[in-house]
């Protein structure tokens, strides 16, 4: 599924004086294509999650999903989308839990893996009768991913998933996602607060600063998965996306990367 | 060696262990372990032990120095009667007081159950129907503020002296607290299951399914944790105010004769029973709300 953003703006009406918090975002988003956004907090990245899943309507501007309005795609189960909180139903089993997507909203039924197969792919099967509260933090993410699967969605929407967990929780469940989406080719925007993991996923990362927010740059990174953190073309494209976070006014680190890949 | 003693209880460890599927999650593990590990009858006694000892020590302490301070100060029976002279009287007239018991029981379980229906009822009709969510609202309070005292009487003159009226007082009585808590509850389910389920297109019904039923069931248990002792209280009261069997009309017999005793011995009937109920209530709470229990 195709994303595209033609210069999209939201402003919040809140006390006092309306707070822009997106102005004029345009973003164009091919079909599989798998991009992270990063930026400092507050700088509308959820923001823009929400306007893209329908949660939230734009002030103004336009955003079509395979050239329809969001709420087309929401309502056709099209959308899956994933938070810091796994949002599992705690009286429902895991598998339960993974077939929601099944029976809510019948009459749009994809061409998704089954439960039982997906628990099974995600090593969850043995715990299939278990209740979330009983699984750790880890455990819980891994279900609410693969409840997301279970749509068989062609577009992912994840605000910061992982960063609840550990680091190394954070890394292999990373991984499987990877490997998900190269089985299942969604398109996929992620947002995350990790420079590094955004390095090591993304074939686009879009930086977008605060006040108001606006896109900085796209930093595409054409390295082929899986990528080594301690590679130095990796450290390199790392170095240079904390140097377009920490000092955005400075657009010289941008042209290096530019040059350094092309 | 510490190895002779810890056998048991390690080695059930390590079967756990030994079967977790290879996750690369570490976590997994110990949660999964702490699953299989049922508490153990010695320990679920020990657990009994621990709640009962000290209230039953307690209750002793508080007994013994009732009947004491009868006996030296040589109180009159129609100001303080002894625990024992209570106990006696409850002994000698078992019957009498069982069939009181079973009929106020009756009267506040069936007051009881209306009140919950009701109250459920109407808690899923405004949370569906929003703009009635205000005018009955404000008709519960109305209701809630409206002394029972006044309108027991009230309804006996309406109803006779049966079962009726102490139904509806206790309906009346159960109604609040569940209509309140239920609203609450299918109010409050976290704003990351709204974006879910709206995430997928859920309908309000698919909504009160999965999300605000459940959500509102611990809500529920404790409404009836507070309104469980109550609706006998309600049916006491109600009989006080007019009956022909029942523990209030027990209690008001012996009221106006003065028989301090019985009065006691059918305030007692009444409390146990209040006990029971609550007991009744945290135990289905525990098998319904079964995700609640183990957070905490």
């Amino acid at each position: 599924m195709n994303v595209d953003l033609r210069r999209v703006s939201k402003t919040f009406n809140g006390q006092g004086k309306p707070l822009l918090a997106l102005d004029q975002v345009t973003l164009d988003i091919a079909s599989g294509e798998f991009i992270c956004i990063i930026g400092p907090s507050g700088c509308g990245k959820s923001t823009l999650l929400h306007l893209i899943a329908d949660q939230i309507a734009p002030t103004q501007g336009n955003i079509l999903l395979d050239g329809a309005p969001p709420a087309a795609a929401r309502k056709r189960k099209a959308i899956a989308w994933m938070a810091q909180n796994p949002a599992l139903l705690p009286w429902q089993t895991v598998l339960d839990n993974v077939s929601l997507p099944l029976h809510i909203n019948r009459q749009y039924q994809r061409n998704a893996p089954s439960p039982v197969t997906l628990l099974e792919v995600m090593g969850l099967a043995d715990f299939h009768a278990m209740y979330p509260h009983t699984l750790s933090g880890g455990m819980q993410q891994r279900v609410a991913l693969a409840r997301a699967l279970s749509t068989g969605a062609p577009l992912w929407l994840m605000d910061e998933p992982f960063a609840a967990l550990d680091e190394l929780t954070r890394e292999t469940l990373t991984e499987e996602v990877l490997q998900l989406w190269d089985d299942f080719r969604p398109t996929v925007l992620w947002v995350t607060h990790q420079i590094a993991e955004a390095a090591r996923l993304a074939d686009r990362v879009v930086i977008i600063t605060a006040h108001p927010g606006r896109i900085h740059s796209i930093v595409p990174i054409k390295i082929a998965r899986p990528r080594d953190e301690t590679a130095p073309e990796i450290v390199a494209i790392i170095r240079d996306l904390r140097a377009l976070l920490r000092h955005p006014q400075n657009q010289q680190p941008r042209a290096r990367i530019v040059r350094g890949l092309f | 060696m510490p190895h002779d003693d810890m056998e048991d209880k390690p080695l059930t460890h390590l079967a756990d262990k030994g079967s977790a599927p290879t996750v690369t999650d570490r976590k997994a593990h110990p949660t999964l372990a702490g699953k299989n590990a049922h508490p153990t009858l010695a320990g679920r006694n020990a657990e009994l032990a621990r709640d009962i000892v000290p209230t039953s020590i307690l209750m002793g302490i508080v007994l013994l120095g009732w009947e004491l301070a009868v006996r030296l100060r040589h109180v009159p029976t129609y100001i303080l009667p002894a625990p024992s002279l209570i106990a006696a009287t409850l002994w000698r007239h078992a019957p009498t007081y069982l069939s009181a018991a079973a009929i106020t029981l009756s009267e506040a379980l069936g007051g009881l159950l209306i009140g919950l229906w009701v109250g459920i009822i109407v808690a899923i009709t405004i949370t569906f129907w929003s703009n009635l969510e205000r005018g009955i609202l404000a008709l519960a309070i109305l209701l809630k503020a409206t002394p029972m005292v006044a309108i027991a009487p009230l309804l006996i003159i309406w109803f006779g002296f049966g079962a009726l009226p102490k139904i509806i007082i206790t309906a009346i009585i159960t109604f609040f607290p569940v209509l309140i808590n239920v609203h609450s509850g299918l109010n409050a389910v976290d704003e990351a299951l709204l974006a879910l389920f709206h995430s997928l297109n859920a309908s309000r019904w698919e909504l009160f399914r999965y999300a605000r039923w459940p959500s509102a069931l611990p809500y529920l248990f404790a409404a009836l944790k507070v309104v469980a002792p109550l609706s006998l209280v309600g049916a006491v009261v109600a009989e006080w105010a007019g009956a022909s069997v029942g523990l209030g009309r027990t209690m008001w017999l012996a009221y106006t004769n003065l028989n301090l005793p019985a009065l006691f011995a059918a305030v007692f009937c009444s409390a146990t029973m209040g006990v029971g109920l609550y007991t009744v209530v945290i135990a289905v709470e525990k098998q319904v709300v079964f995700w609640k229990a183990k957070e905490e």
